[in-house]
């Protein structure tokens, strides 16, 4: 435990040093629900409305980019030759990649936890008494998230590979999921691909639990990101191998 | 001497490339063994495997006795130091921070992992700059905190492959003059290079591996003993004097003879004592000698024999 709390440090640490990493889980997602917002607010009766629905669903588009951060911690440049050094040492394999993921998520989770924050000092309702919700929801999806990015590591052995595919992955169902702009007016056919996007179940149970004071969506959730979580960890544990490092 | 790790018919293959043939090994407690070859000999992936980052096909490694198997594989490695031909360093954190990381891996804490660190940077002379980034350092600086993060937790056997790749003469002679320090303090040092001056310098036995296949094995001055079956003569005659051609071929032994300008070259069989009747010859022909220097064989001559290509190929 001692060893692998180390790398975990060392690894929450790294992440905290890249300002790339800081400002794209940050200062990016603010500027975006800021334009976003702005272009939109003459479809909406108010014009807060407009920035009320782009700070939730490009936080949730945030915490689906969070998987670029553990890829970036996995395999980065600058980072996979000490990360040679680690799989020399006698940590074991799961400490490696199990360490990535939880500093990527907590990374990410911090961050996006400070986004929400100033956009509830801006005005932006996140759910009111059921922020917590919000907040807890939060956590699985952006541990999810990190999985998924280390496990397309695993299997492609190349931060550039992982990250082009993941990003190309992510762009697209935050498409088909309404984060850029609701397809549920364009048609029942657009409606209906648009469902198969994780992405809009997660904006719908975040709209119910802020605006309906709806709750059943968050149980859901919770499963069903852990589960896909431990699934991507199984994943890894079977496709991780020290040589993909060389 | 008592034997620390034996390697047993290692084979590996990539993508039906055979990189390593059937080798078997052991390095004995104490000594610093030399894996020599030309890149793509095979050398960094015995390491790897070594250091389990890399399956093997067949073959077995036996750690003080004990087959080393996936359960013992963490025990294995904590006996281990392992210098990686890149380098292996955080750019960002300071010496100290990077030497400390890494010895906590080990699973060093508390003072004693402040001790070690600092043991480990003074080895390497670095403790003036403990505090300084990693990223201001010389080549040469980076490469020995690479070695004090290897040795600092205490390690029975260190592995190092090629670590003075790409570094200055002074620098290189510091971590050649380090490893004779480990050695003298009793540490195993598995060494990987491809420069032969190296290998002169601080093996106690060397392995000569090509194509993945061991082809030479033993002390630097047996390998040359059993090799080398020719000498070389190099005689330079004063300006001015007539120079012999013919009667070299008629002395036991000689089996090559040159000549250009007011020298001669002449390849004789190693052990026919036959330069008196050199020197006779030449004297006979009315010449005079002004200089006879004797080539002994080097490491690289012995190499060229064993493969039929230079090192650095």
């Amino acid at each position: 435990m001692y060893r692998f709390f180390q790398i975990f440090k060392m690894d929450l640490s790294n992440n905290f040093k890249n300002p790339v990493l800081i400002n794209f889980n940050s200062v990016f997602a603010i500027v975006m629900i800021l334009i976003m917002g702005f272009l939109t607010s003459g479809n909406y009766a108010n014009a807060m409305d407009a920035y009320n629905y782009y700070a939730v669903s490009f936080l949730i588009f945030g915490m689906m980019e969070g998987a670029m951060t553990a890829t970036n911690c996995f395999m980065e440049r600058d980072i996979k030759k000490p990360n040679l050094r680690i799989l020399s040492s006698p940590c074991g394999k799961f400490p490696i990649y199990f360490s990535k993921m939880l500093a990527s998520f907590l990374f990410d989770y911090i961050l996006h936890l400070l986004v929400a924050v100033i956009l509830l000092i801006a005005g932006i309702n996140l759910g009111g008494q059921n922020m917590g919700w919000i907040f807890l929801m939060m956590i699985p999806v952006e541990f999810s998230s990190a999985a998924l990015g280390v496990l397309f590591c695993c299997i492609f052995h190349c931060e550039e590979t992982a990250s082009t595919i993941l990003s190309l992955f992510v762009s697209v169902i935050a498409f088909l999921g309404g984060a850029f702009f609701s397809l549920d007016g364009l048609g029942s056919t657009l409606a209906a691909i648009s469902r198969i996007s994780p992405v809009k179940m997660l904006i719908d149970v975040f709209f119910a639990v802020i605006y309906d004071n709806n709750l059943s969506g968050v149980l859901p959730v919770l499963f069903i990101s852990t589960a896909f979580s431990a699934l991507c960890i199984f994943g890894c544990q079977k496709t991780f191998r020290a040589e993909d490092y060389l | 001497m008592e034997k620390l790790l034996e390697i047993n018919s290692l084979s590996k293959s990539f993508k039906g490339n055979r990189v390593l043939d059937n080798i078997s090994f052991l390095i004995e407690k104490g000594e610093v063994l030399c894996l020599l070859g030309p890149n793509g000999a095979g050398k960094s992936t015995t390491i790897n495997i070594l250091l389990g980052l890399l399956g093997r096909d067949s073959g077995t490694i036996t750690y003080n006795g004990k087959v080393v198997s996936r359960s013992h594989l963490r025990a294995y490695k904590q006996k281990l130091g392992v210098v990686p031909q890149d380098l292996a360093l955080y750019e960002e954190l300071s010496a100290q921070q990077n030497a400390r990381f890494f010895t906590s891996l080990y699973g060093l804490r508390g003072s004693n992992l402040d001790e070690a660190v600092e043991e480990a940077l003074q080895f390497a002379g670095l403790t003036d700059r403990r505090k300084d980034k990693v990223k201001t350092f010389s080549g040469g600086m980076k490469r020995r905190l690479n070695i004090a993060c290897a040795i600092a937790h205490h390690p029975e056997l260190v592995i190092m492959d090629e670590p003075t790749v790409g570094i200055d003469p002074q620098s290189r002679n510091h971590i050649l003059d380090s490893i004779k320090k480990l050695q003298a303090d009793g540490i195993t040092i598995l060494y990987t290079t491809h420069y032969m001056e190296e290998v002169e310098a601080i093996s106690s036995r060397i392995i000569i591996i090509d194509h993945g296949k061991i082809i030479a094995e033993g002390t630097k001055e047996k390998l040359k003993e059993n090799i080398q079956s020719e000498k070389c003569y190099h005689i330079e005659l004063e300006e001015g004097s007539p120079v012999p051609t013919e009667g070299f071929y008629d002395v036991e032994g000689v089996k090559e003879a040159k000549s250009d300008g007011n020298k001669i070259d002449i390849v004789s069989l190693r052990g026919v004592e036959n330069l008196d009747r050199i020197i006779s010859l030449i004297s006979d022909a009315g010449a005079h000698i002004r200089n006879i220097a004797g080539e002994e064989a080097s490491l690289e001559t012995v190499f060229l024999k064993l493969t039929g290509r230079k090192l650095r190929n």
